[in-house]
């Protein structure tokens, strides 16, 4: 592939970008901090733990959304293709567990090399071919019960292991295991969005026809996004399986892992890479610990109210308004057209 | 087993004509303001639940809930359509979002109200069965259908003569020429978000008479409408009704000979063959979506 030099050295970018890495920090340090913060119970941890879960999914979908310019409504396949690559490989090959996480990743991107035909589509037939291959994936788990178990589902598959005398399968030690994917995948992402690829895409974004002029292989470099993609979203699919000990088709594609990642990154703000991550522990504590005890049966309801007025009254999402908060009066109309935050 | 297929074909045709409904309004508003309304089978369900609540709360046949229907789903649509316009950046993107976002708040407010139950007609004079030589169908189901044919006619009539018709064509295939002509834009998409929303009226209250609804149907109506629309590419009548009645009918032999837990597969791989294979629908729009 070749790509055009880069064209952001200016001064007050790398200052910017310095700014991005503290608070990126900071956000992080935070994170790690959060079940000290919350009183580290086990139904707090329990709960920090999905959350950080649904934080590396929406970190996925957005990552896809905003380098690769595409909405995505079917990542529930890659994550639940992940859960049962890396349960099956764990149970019925004796892969190690710490091994078949990441290749449970491989194996959601190899699914996603399925759906590279949808990547000439545009705007909703790229989002609608998505869920149709969500749907599948959740249809074939459930028909090819030689291989998956079928509806009755899977339990019989190691979970985390001990490690270097650190019990990884007690809740302290999976949230941090969760939350060193969370950092490892956000420092990927922000590596990459420096990088030339990122620089390209943020172009196709802008005019795909005037970047392939310049000689960009747009459809390769998208391809590769829906690939990493699906790579994070299998892996923490792979997480959730080995932590939770039980998977069954309806849980592990269930359209939930399509649509929280979207809730939580728009409410985050999805150009930015913590506006995913902490949208995703903010949605989700707000659904099921408040939303939920106030209406048991059809609590979405409030986060889809929340998805609305998120994406009428703030589009850049939380991270658009903390930025916009600190930047006051600094930037004006540029800062709000820049793609990227912290 | 020649009957059973010929059953199923023919099963598959009836519920065809209400799949074109919600097609047509889907494509309606796409047309006026290319943007996918993702909630659209959500007002779909709402005017089957609307037959609903007239016929268990009056006892009254379930056509009865028509007028009710319309108003409040004209209403909800019009609200839709208010809420999208809103939307400055990202227009495409954004919008989906929100009206899935609308789409996730019509469906739980419907489960909030109504409880997550299956609902289905309780008329004995729809439910009865009416045969044609050795094919069978409900009564609901034949009223249903003609009820289609004839809207479709009514609207192909509309967008073929009539001035907001013709104005709605105008918009959809140059916004800007239209307005030159003297258009106003903003209106013609009102017009057509209320048209969506007539349509979307008839085909819940269709839809309910002759097969069961439940709260996750709207979501599904959405998907398939939007199959149909890949299926028939986008502006003609004629070809939504084929594409829909080609829906209608794999899913029906889905069902007959393999089993209904694959009948969304059919659908969905369906809809995959045709996007891939042949990129302009079976009927040949201009249209171009890569």
């Amino acid at each position: 592939m070749s790509v055009t030099s880069p064209a952001t050295s200016a001064p007050v970018a790398s200052s910017r970008f310095q700014g991005r890495g503290a608070l990126l920090g900071a956000g992080l340090v935070i994170l790690a901090l959060l079940p000290l913060l919350t009183g580290a119970s086990p139904y707090m941890l329990g709960l920090l733990i999905s959350a950080l879960i649904l934080s590396g999914l929406a970190l996925s979908w957005a990552l896809l959304g905003n380098l690769g310019g595409m909405v995505s409504f079917g990542h529930a396949a890659f994550f639940g293709v992940g859960s049962y690559a890396s349960a099956l490989l764990a149970a019925k090959l004796g892969v190690p567990v710490l091994l078949a996480i990441p290749l449970g990743g491989v194996v959601a991107t190899l699914s996603s090399i399925a759906m590279l035909p949808a990547l000439r589509l545009s705007g909703p037939y790229f989002a609608l071919a998505i869920l149709a291959y969500a749907q599948i994936f959740r249809i074939l788990a459930t028909e090819l019960d030689w291989l998956t178990g079928g509806a009755a589902g899977l339990q019989r598959y190691p979970g985390l292991p001990t490690l270097f005398g650190i019990d990884l399968a007690d809740r302290a030690g999976s949230y941090v295991v969760v939350l060193a994917c969370v950092v490892l995948f956000a420092v990927v992402y922000v590596l990459l969005r420096k990088s030339h690829v990122g620089t390209a895409l943020r172009a196709i974004a802008e005019s795909e026809d005037a970047t392939r002029v310049v000689g960009v292989n747009a459809t390769l470099l998208k391809s590769w996004m829906l690939f990493l993609s699906a790579f994070i979203a299998g892996v923490f699919g792979a997480l959730n399986a080995h932590i939770i000990g039980f998977l069954e088709p309806d849980y592990a594609f269930s359209g939930v892992w399509s649509v929280m990642p979207i809730i939580a990154a728009v409410f985050g703000g999805y150009r930015s890479v913590l506006g995913p991550i902490f949208g995703a522990v903010v949605i989700y504590l707000f659904d099921q610990v408040i939303a939920k005890s106030l209406i048991p049966v059809g609590h979405q309801i409030l986060l889809g109210i929340v998805l609305a007025i998120m994406v009428l009254l703030a589009p850049n999402g939380l991270a658009g308004l903390v930025r916009r908060f600190f930047t006051k009066g600094q930037f004006n109309k540029t800062s709000e057209k820049s793609h990227a935050g912290a | 087993m020649t009957d059973l297929i010929l059953q199923a074909l023919f099963s598959g045709v009836l519920i065809g004509g209400v799949y074109a409904l919600v097609a047509l309004g889907l494509a309606l508003a796409f047309g006026a303001m290319r943007i996918i309304n993702l909630a659209h089978g959500e007002l779909v369900l709402l005017a089957a639940y609307m037959a609903y609540l007239v016929e268990s709360r009056t006892g009254l046949d379930p056509y009865w809930a028509i007028p009710l229907a319309l108003v409040v789903v004209m209403a909800v649509s019009w609200a839709l359509f208010v809420l999208v316009d809103k939307i400055k950046d990202h227009r495409e993107l954004n919008s989906l979002i929100l009206t899935f976002a609308i789409g996730i708040i019509l469906t739980n407010a419907i489960l909030l109200i109504f409880a997550s139950d299956m609902r289905s007609t309780s008329s004995a004079f729809l439910q009865d069965a009416v045969s044609f030589g050795d094919l069978f169908a409900m009564r609901g189901e034949i009223i249903a259908f003609v009820l289609s044919v004839v809207l479709m006619g009514v609207l192909w009539w509309w967008l073929k003569s009539s001035w907001y018709g013709r104005a709605v064509r105008a918009v959809s295939s140059n916004r800007n020429a239209a307005r030159l002509m003297g258009i106003n834009p903003a209106r013609i998409e009102t017009v057509s978000f209320l048209v969506a929303g007539a349509l979307a009226s008839f085909a819940g209250v269709a839809l309910y008479t002759m097969s069961v609804v439940q709260p996750a149907t709207g979501h599904a109506l959405t998907v398939k409408a939007f199959i149909i629309t890949v299926l028939a590419g986008v502006g003609s009548i004629p070809g939504v009704f084929l594409g829909a009645v080609l829906l209608g009918v794999t899913e029906a032999l889905t069902v007959t000979l393999a089993s209904s837990a694959l009948q969304e597969l059919a659908g969905m791989v369906l809809f995959l063959l045709v996007l891939f294979l042949l990129p302009n629908g079976l009927f040949g729009a201009r249209a171009r979506r890569g």
